[in-house]
């Protein structure tokens, strides 16, 4: 019994063991469950991990591909800036291709270069540049593109840049062939006028491949040769017009500064032949004038009244040569610089009167009024007083003497700048106006009824100007017929 | 006293009148007529022999070592075309030697590096070695197998820092230069030691993006399978492409795409670019990627990888701990002078404020860069990178 009851317990017992166990087992089991999940849906995370990493990738290298290409069109646009910039500062077509280095060449993205010119005279293409190419190379490249010259000048007629991209496969195939390249760019070059031609530009790594960007760049740049070229036709041209020009002022010069010689040689010579002929008459004129006097005088005997009269105008008309003679021989000496003038500061005014003084008989004849208008500001000069009472005496007199009865002669002056204008108006009969400029030159007298009357020398008016000009000065005269003259002219009123 | 230093640049289009201009300004700038080496980087134009030629004309019997670029850097700027010579005048007690092997694809790489090892040691024997730089051919297959050979010499943990030489992107061919020779199919290297004080910084900050997989099937530098699949699909996956139309594409997406290694411990991930895409799904990378590793696709970014550098300099700070710096040697990667493209100029500005704006830096664009892993620690075992810029800075 006690062991049926011990067996029943024993197996009761067993029975809640084995329950709990199955518990235990369940629970393991879901734990386990669990554990599954989570490493499931570990693994799945991951996996999804994974496909995000492959979008990251595919993104990345997508991005990387457009950052390079940006990054070769960047530094292909600076190449091309620093380019453009050394083919512009050239102006000599000879130097324009030689700008064009290897360098440029490679940021821009090229390996190999050439340049040709068509020549309209030879009517052939001719190499301007060539970049990585060697001797032998570049001899059968230009026998090829002239034997298919046609190719090339279409080329420039269509103004249309070619690439390997943009021609059909057999042409891209025999150009590689003929530039041993395997990727190209060719774009016409064309100046306004001259020779026109075109750039080849080529890649020869199969891995390089070039782009519409690259095709672009190369359009640009060719342009940007045709622009220097024709910056370089012209600048020539410009230059060697400069040139000419430059030549026949240089030519000019030198013709008329042989005629200016010339004439001051002549002129040097007028004034020697005047100057001795005019010493070589006066001492005959002094014998005659002092001859004509000592008869005169009846101290020989007694004269004649009729051989008295030819005397006295013996003896007037040699005193009318001496002064003839003396503003000759003044007017030659003040050519020729061999009279100084002593400048000392002298007051207008005292001048003037002087001059009006000696005059005065000559005035009251003519019953002339002649007024001062000398301010204190224009009234100190810096001249040689005896040279400048010569001039007023000329200029007044001569005023007198155009003046008609009861008219008007006024002196005045005033200061401009350094010099002090003096002004001489008189009311007189006026200068024709073609004779303005010419009474100034020698002998020269205004044909009028009083000229034909009074007698001169032609020689004062010179003089004058010589004086004047001997100090720095310049005098000119305005007038009009009946309205009278006013003769003006500068002296320096400073040192 | 330390390290006097002249640097002399041209870009003058003869080879010969530049090489005088670049020598001359280097020589102005050393002020002393002892020259014990000269370092050279150049464009492949000046890779010609009569360059090195005028330079031992110019200099005597002073060693030339160096290599070509796509583009030298400079203090005075980023050029693609140009030559660059640093004359060096070591400081008492600083010793360095120079040496080369050729043919490395017919020795094999682990071979050629063993054998430039050997010539490395001869006659630094009881001199403490510091540091040594190599530089390699860049379009070698093998470039790690270069390094193990050289490590099994100079030590497994010896500091080593190296750089492919590069052309101009057409991966057609790169130059040595070792004294008077112009050199294709070698490495040449130079093993410091003495005095010396240096600062090593290697980064290049590119993130690791999406799932993480696991290498399958891989020997050497060619990978069959990424989680039990045709090692290609990975990339076939994510770029929607079939393999022609990622061969197409290769060159950008072994750039900007690069595959990285897991490593327990490092701050970035070990990165390695696609060479080639077998017909078999197999992928050939540039440098190894051992079986069962952990590996990423990659992402870079112009911040990414300009923060990188920054950090590579401020590696070489921590790594001088304060002491003198002399000049400065950049080993920049080609994939990311083509990722910065323009702004490649402000990588030189960063390195320039870090290091200070006249310590005489110059540097090249590499196929591929070596450096230990962890640079401060000697224990670092130098591995092949990708993508990395390294900053070496020595003082002495």
């Amino acid at each position: 019994m006690l062991s049926g009851e011990y067996v029943i317990m024993l197996g009761f017992a067993g029975f809640v063991a084995l329950i709990l166990l199955t518990l235990v087992l369940a629970l393991k089991m879901e734990t386990i469950r669990r554990f599954q999940l989570d490493v499931n849906k570990l693994k799945k995370s991951l996996d999804e991990m994974d496909e995000q990493a492959k979008l990251i990738v595919r993104t990345d290298m997508e991005l990387n591909k457009t950052q390079e290409e940006l990054d070769k069109k960047i530094s292909g646009l600076y190449a091309l800036q620093r380019l453009s910039r050394a083919i512009s500062t050239t102006l000599e077509e000879s130097q324009v291709f030689k700008r064009i280095e290897a360098g440029y060449l490679e940021d821009i993205g090229f390996e190999k270069a050439l340049a040709f010119l068509w020549s309209n005279q030879e009517k052939r293409f001719i190499l301007h540049l060539s970049i990585e190419y060697l001797e032998n190379e570049i001899t059968s490249i230009e026998s090829s593109i002239n034997t298919n010259k046609d190719l090339y000048l279409e080329l420039i007629k269509n103004e249309k840049t070619l690439s390997s991209i943009s021609v059909s496969t057999t042409i891209k195939a025999k150009l590689n062939h003929i530039f041993g390249v395997t990727s190209f760019v060719i774009s016409p070059i064309l100046p306004k006028e001259g020779n026109k031609g075109f750039l080849f530009m080529g890649i020869k790594s199969a891995d390089t491949l070039i782009t519409e960007g690259d095709e672009e760049l190369i359009t640009i740049l060719a342009n940007q040769l045709g622009q220097a070229l024709e910056n370089a036709r012209l600048f020539e041209e410009t230059w060697r017009a400069q040139q000419d020009l430059e030549k026949k002022v240089e030519e000019r010069t030198r013709e008329l500064t042989l005629a200016l010689e010339e004439v001051k040689r002549i002129s040097k010579h007028k004034t020697e032949f005047v100057s001795s002929v005019s010493h070589e008459l006066r001492t005959p004129l002094t014998s005659i004038k002092g001859y004509a006097s000592i008869l005169l005088t009846e101290k020989l005997g007694p004269l004649p009244e009729e051989i008295k009269q030819r005397l006295s105008k013996i003896n007037h008309h040699s005193d009318e040569l001496v002064q003839l003679v003396n503003d000759l021989l003044d007017i030659s000496r003040l050519e020729s610089g061999k009279i100084t003038m002593k400048h000392e500061l002298q007051d207008l005014k005292n001048i003037i009167a002087e001059v009006s003084d000696l005059l005065s008989i000559q005035l009251k004849e003519k019953q002339i009024e002649l007024n001062l208008d000398i301010p204190a500001n224009a009234n100190t000069v810096f001249i040689d007083q005896d040279q400048i009472k010569r001039v007023f005496i000329n200029i007044i007199s001569n005023a007198i003497k155009f003046t008609p009865l009861k008219g008007k002669i006024t002196v005045q002056s005033h200061k401009v700048d350094k010099t002090v204008q003096v002004d001489v108006l008189d009311t007189g009969c006026g200068i024709p106006k073609e004779a303005q400029e010419a009474i100034f030159e020698e002998f020269y007298r205004v044909d009028n009824s009083i000229n034909q009357e009074v007698k001169g020398t032609g020689l004062g008016l010179t003089l004058v100007k010589h004086i004047i000009e001997a100090h720095e000065g310049k005098i000119w005269v305005k007038s009009k017929l009946g309205e009278g003259s006013t003769f003006s002219f500068t002296l320096p009123s400073v040192s | 006293m330390a390290i006097q230093v002249g640097i002399g640049l041209s870009t003058a289009k003869d080879l010969i009148q530049a090489t005088k201009e670049a020598v001359n300004q280097a020589s102005t700038n050393i002020h002393t007529d002892k020259i014990d080496l000269a370092v050279v980087f150049s464009s492949i134009e000046f890779a010609h022999t009569g360059v090195l030629k005028t330079i031992g004309s110019l200099l005597g019997s002073v060693p030339i070592i160096g290599c070509s670029s796509l583009a030298i850097i400079s203090n005075q700027g980023v050029f693609k075309r140009g030559l660059i010579i640093m004359l060096l005048r070591l400081s008492e007690g600083v010793y360095f030697n120079v040496a080369y092997v050729k043919e490395i694809e017919k020795k094999s790489a682990t071979a050629a590096g063993e054998e430039l090892g050997e010539k490395l040691l001869y006659g630094f024997k009881d001199i403490r070695r510091d540091i040594n730089v190599v530089f390699s051919d860049g379009l070698i297959q093998d470039g790690s197998g270069l390094i193990s050979g050289l490590q099994e010499r100079l030590g497994a943990s010896f500091p080593l820092v190296g750089a492919s030489a590069s052309d101009n992107l057409s991966f057609q061919k790169t130059y040595l230069y070792f004294n008077q020779e112009v050199l294709n199919d070698a490495a040449c290297s130079m093993l410091w030691g003495g005095k010396l004080n240096f600062g090593l910084g290697t980064k290049h900050g590119w993130k690791p993006l999406g799932k993480p997989r696991y290498i399958t099937k891989s020997k050497g530098n060619v990978v069959d399978e990424i989680d039990n699949a045709p090692a290609v699909k990975i990339y076939e996956e994510y770029f929607n492409k079939d393999i022609s139309g990622l061969k197409k594409d290769l060159k950008r997406i072994s750039i900007f795409y690069p595959i990285g290694i897991y490593l327990p411990g490092e701050e970035e991930y070990l990165i390695r670019n696609i060479l080639s895409i077998e017909g078999s799904g197999s992928l050939i990378f540039q440098g190894n990627v051992p079986q069962d590793s952990q590996i990423r696709l990659m992402i870079g970014t112009k911040e990414s990888c300009l923060a990188a550098t920054q950090q590579a300099v401020e590696e070489v700070k921590k790594g001088l701990l304060g002491r003198s710096l002399n000049f400065v040697l950049v080993f920049d990667s080609a994939s990311r002078y083509m990722l910065l493209g323009r702004q490649a100029g402000q990588e030189l500005e960063i390195l320039k404020e870090g290091l200070g704006k006249d310590t005489p830096i110059i540097g090249i664009y590499t196929y591929g860069e070596q450096a230990p892993l962890r640079a401060i620690s000697y224990l670092g075992r130098t591995y092949f990178h990708n993508q990395t810029i390294t900053v070496l800075g020595i003082g002495g």
